[in-house]
C-alpha cells in the first residue's frame, strides 16, 4: 500500500469527522461514496478542499473526471501523484 | 386574537431531572454518518424533541431560534478574515434551517417544517405559526424552541437576547386529544421580557409548575399562555 494512500485515509478520517474509524478500516479499493464508506456530496467538497490545502492539487469539476477520481482512495492517490509528477 | 389548543407532550433539554435518559442513549438510533454532523446545539434540539415523537410518526414541525448556529457563522467569518477557505461542511451546517434538515433526515420526517428567527416576538412567533398550521387542518404540530449563548463578540446590552445556558424546549400542540387545554392570546399591554433565549427558562417554569399563566411583554404588545381549568 502506498504512503499516499495511508496519508489520504488519515486525511479522510480527520477532515470528515470519522474519528471512530482507523486507516485499517478503509479499503483503498472500496467505493468512498454511497454504498462503500458512505460519504456524501458535502464530504466530496470538504475532501476536495483538504486535498487542495495539503497537496496543492486542484480537482476541477469542469476538466477532470471527478466521478472516477473520487471513486476510491486508490484512484485519488493515483490522481494526486500524477498531478504532482506533472508539476515537477 | 385568542387560540385554544391542547398541549400534548413537552420536554426540555438539559433535562430537569437527574434520572433522564442520557444524551448518548437518546441519539443511539441515529446513523453514525449523520450523527457526526450534529453540533452541540443540534444534539440538545434532538434530545428535547425525541421524547415528543410518536414512533414512526410524521409530524409538521416549527423550529424557532433567535441565534441559530451563529457561533458557527462567526467562526467562518474569522476564517474568511484570515484569508483562508471556509469548510463546505461548516457552511452547510451554519444555515438557520440546518438543524431542522438534519432532524428531518434522521427521522425521515419528510413533511413540512418551518424555521423561524423570531426577534422581539420571542417564543410567540412559533406558536402563531403552529396555530396557523392547526387551523389549516394539521392534527398535531411539533414546536421546537432552542438557543445557545451568544458569542461574546456581539453586544448583549441594552438588549435581552442571551442567557448563559443553552436550552431546547419541544412540545406538541393539537386541537383535540389528550393533554392540557390551553389558551394562547394577544394582549395590548407593552413591556420588555426579552427575546426567546431569555423567555425559554420562563416557559419551562410555567410548563413544569402549577403556575396558571405566562405573560410575555414585547415593546409593542404582549402574549399570554393560560392553562384552562378542566
Amino acid at each position: 500500500m502506498s504512503n499516499m494512500e495511508n496519508e489520504l485515509k488519515q486525511l479522510i478520517i480527520d477532515c470528515l469527522d470519522l474519528e471512530d474509524l482507523s486507516i485499517e478500516d478503509i479499503n483503498s479499493e472500496e467505493a468512498l461514496f454511497n454504498e462503500g464508506l458512505g460519504l456524501d456530496s458535502i464530504d466530496a467538497l470538504e475532501l476536495g478542499l483538504a486535498i487542495r490545502k495539503k497537496y496543492d492539487v486542484r480537482i476541477d469539476q469542469d476538466k477532470d473526471d471527478v466521478v472516477n477520481i473520487f471513486a476510491s482512495v486508490a484512484s485519488l492517490a493515483q490522481f494526486i501523484e500524477s498531478e504532482q509528477m506533472r508539476k515537477v | 386574537m385568542q387560540h385554544n389548543f391542547i398541549l400534548g407532550k413537552w420536554n426540555v433539554w438539559p433535562s430537569l431531572t437527574s434520572d433522564a435518559t442520557s444524551q448518548a442513549e437518546l441519539l443511539s438510533s441515529i446513523p453514525k454518518m449523520l450523527k457526526r454532523r450534529l453540533s452541540p446545539l443540534a444534539r440538545i434540539v434532538f434530545c428535547a424533541a425525541i421524547p415528543c415523537l410518536e414512533e414512526h410518526s410524521k409530524i409538521p414541525a416549527v423550529f424557532s431560534s433567535t441565534h441559530g448556529e451563529l457561533a458557527k457563522s462567526f467562526k467562518m467569518m474569522e476564517v474568511i478574515e484570515a484569508g483562508e477557505e471556509i469548510s463546505p461542511t461548516a457552511f452547510s451546517l451554519s444555515v438557520h434551517n440546518a438543524i431542522a434538515g438534519l432532524f428531518s433526515m434522521a427521522y425521515e420526517n419528510k413533511i413540512q417544517s418551518t424555521v423561524i428567527a423570531p426577534g422581539e416576538e420571542g417564543i410567540a412567533a412559533a406558536f402563531i405559526e403552529a396555530m396557523g398550521l392547526l387551523d389549516e387542518g394539521e392534527k398535531q404540530v411539533l414546536i421546537v424552541l432552542y438557543d445557545e449563548p451568544l458569542v461574546d463578540f456581539y453586544p448583549d446590552k441594552p438588549y435581552q437576547l442571551t442567557v448563559n445556558e443553552s436550552c431546547a424546549v419541544a412540545l406538541t400542540v393539537s386541537k383535540k386529544g389528550a393533554g392540557i387545554p390551553m389558551c394562547f392570546s394577544y394582549q395590548n399591554n407593552t413591556g420588555d421580557d426579552g427575546e426567546q433565549p431569555v423567555q425559554l427558562p420562563l416557559l419551562v417554569d410555567f410548563l413544569a409548575s402549577q403556575q396558571d399563566s405566562l405573560l410575555l411583554h414585547t415593546p409593542r404588545h404582549s402574549w399570554c399562555w393560560e392553562k384552562q381549568q378542566v
